[in-house]
């Protein structure tokens, strides 16, 4: 399995993280992981990042058109040498945030064979999508992805084919 | 990025050549190996082989070749790291108590059960031309063997499977058409 | 063909692989990209450590700045981040499609 490392913003990278929607409130599942992620990318630095992403290189342009006008990233992945260390309630936690009316569910899929939860939420505000957030949990695995700002789920869709990720079908989405 | 063009290019579907396949490639490995378990995982590391080579796949039906002629490596391979001898042994191949008159109806299962009990190269062999249909030319390119090789294991196999099966009490001259 | 081979081609149909068989595979897939298709990095497909220390030493050696290098870090990060988002997307779709059949 993909040895996962944590990455936390170093050098000043990691600012105010006042774009942030809903809070993630799983630290305390750190100390139980074998590996994390954490990557807390604000407005600013999605736009700094954006100077240095190559035009040219097909993937990069892909992700620069993606990120213009998005205020922040923000990924939590946490993998576990066995089952059982996180509960519903971690997710619960996430999920009482993402009941709020700008919240809508537009994706919920349980598996009781695999033991897998994937959620997909979508924020709405005045018509218009500003933000998306992603619960993909499974026995030894746990990732929460929250992107803040104008989103297109089609074109985050679009880029598996890229980035080393098999190009799967795109369904309609409920 | 040249390995991404390509890609690009023949427009391949990983998520679709899976599920195109999928059949073919675990059936090739479960008759082989006559183990469900041990077939999912030989399968699923042949569609992983896939993904890691799919730049240089070059349409649809190479994948399809591609995936083929793997699953047969593969499921030699998972075989020979078993122990030598088959994982059914003919004395589990049940035979009847008498002479069978009508048509035995667990007589599918007998004969994958004999098939098991071939060796490897011929074992192979029938389920390539019996699953996939293919002829013994074809056999001999996924193989890597002469046609005249694959021909001989063909037709021993078969005298060998008419012969356990009539120590079975199942009359020969039922066997022809 | 025979009796005995029109029973064989019987015996030995294709069988339809365990259920979910083909969202395991691309589950698992996920976790590994294909060669020559991995992360998108300048140079090489090395370690994202020695990349990034790679680009330390040239952006040092180069007399660039710490812009340069935190645009780098950035610019690592951002594509990390859109990888892991995607591939979370592609997967729960997968999944949608396997409980929809």
């Amino acid at each position: 399995m993909k040895t996962w490392r944590t990455l936390t913003l170093a050098l000043g990278l990691a600012a105010a993280l006042s774009a942030q929607q809903f809070k993630f409130n799983l630290d305390h599942l750190a100390a139980k992981a074998s590996d994390t992620v954490d990557l807390s990318l604000n407005g600013a630095t999605l736009q700094f990042a954006a100077k240095f992403l190559d035009s040219k290189d097909p993937d990069e342009s892909k992700v620069k058109k993606l990120i213009a006008g998005l205020d922040g990233i923000y990924i939590r992945t946490f993998e576990f040498k066995r089952a059982g260390e996180w509960t519903e309630a971690d997710l619960e936690v996430i999920r009482k945030q993402l009941r709020s009316p700008e919240w809508s569910r537009i994706v919920g899929v349980k598996s009781s064979q695999d033991g897998e939860t994937d959620e997909i939420y979508m924020r709405n505000e005045n018509k218009k999508i500003t933000g998306l957030a992603i619960l993909a949990a499974e026995p030894k695995e746990i990732t929460v992805v929250h992107i803040a700002g104008p989103v297109d789920l089609d074109s985050l869709a679009e880029l598996g084919g890229h980035l080393g990720i098999p190009k799967v079908e795109i369904g309609k989405q409920k | 990025m040249t390995q991404l063009e390509s890609v690009q290019q023949t427009g391949l579907d990983f998520g679709e050549l899976v599920r195109r396949h999928q059949s073919m490639v675990f059936s090739v490995c479960r008759h082989f190996l006559h183990d469900r378990d041990q077939a999912e995982d030989v399968a699923q590391e042949v569609f992983l082989g896939l993904h890691r080579n799919l730049e240089s796949i070059q349409s649809e039906a190479h994948a399809g070749h591609w995936l083929r002629k793997v699953a047969v490596q593969r499921s030699i391979d998972a075989g020979r790291r078993r122990q030598r001898r088959p994982q059914v042994a003919l004395a589990d191949v049940a035979e009847p108590a008498a002479e069978t008159a009508v048509r035995d109806p667990m007589l599918g299962e007998t004969l994958r059960r004999l098939i098991a009990t071939l060796p490897e190269t011929p074992r192979m062999v029938m389920v390539l031309r019996y699953q996939e249909d293919l002829e013994p030319a074809e056999i001999g390119q996924v193989m890597e063997m002469p046609v005249a090789t694959v021909k001989s294991h063909l037709q021993r196999s078969l005298a060998l499977l008419r012969e356990k099966l009539a120590r079975r009490g199942v009359r020969e001259e039922r066997w022809i058409g | 063909m025979d009796r005995l081979e029109q029973e064989l081609k019987a015996a030995l149909g294709r069988k339809d692989p365990p259920a979910g068989f083909a969202e395991r595979v691309l589950r698992e897939a996920a976790r590994a990209p294909a060669r020559g298709t991995a992360l998108p990095q300048r140079n090489r497909p090395w370690p994202r450590w020695l990349a990034a220390a790679a680009a330390v030493v040239l952006c040092a050696g180069a007399g660039l700045g710490y812009r340069q290098y935190r645009g780098e870090v950035a610019r690592q990060q951002v594509m990390q981040a859109f990888r892991i988002a995607s591939v979370k997307v592609n997967h729960i779709q997968t999944h949608v499609r396997e409980v929809e059949r």
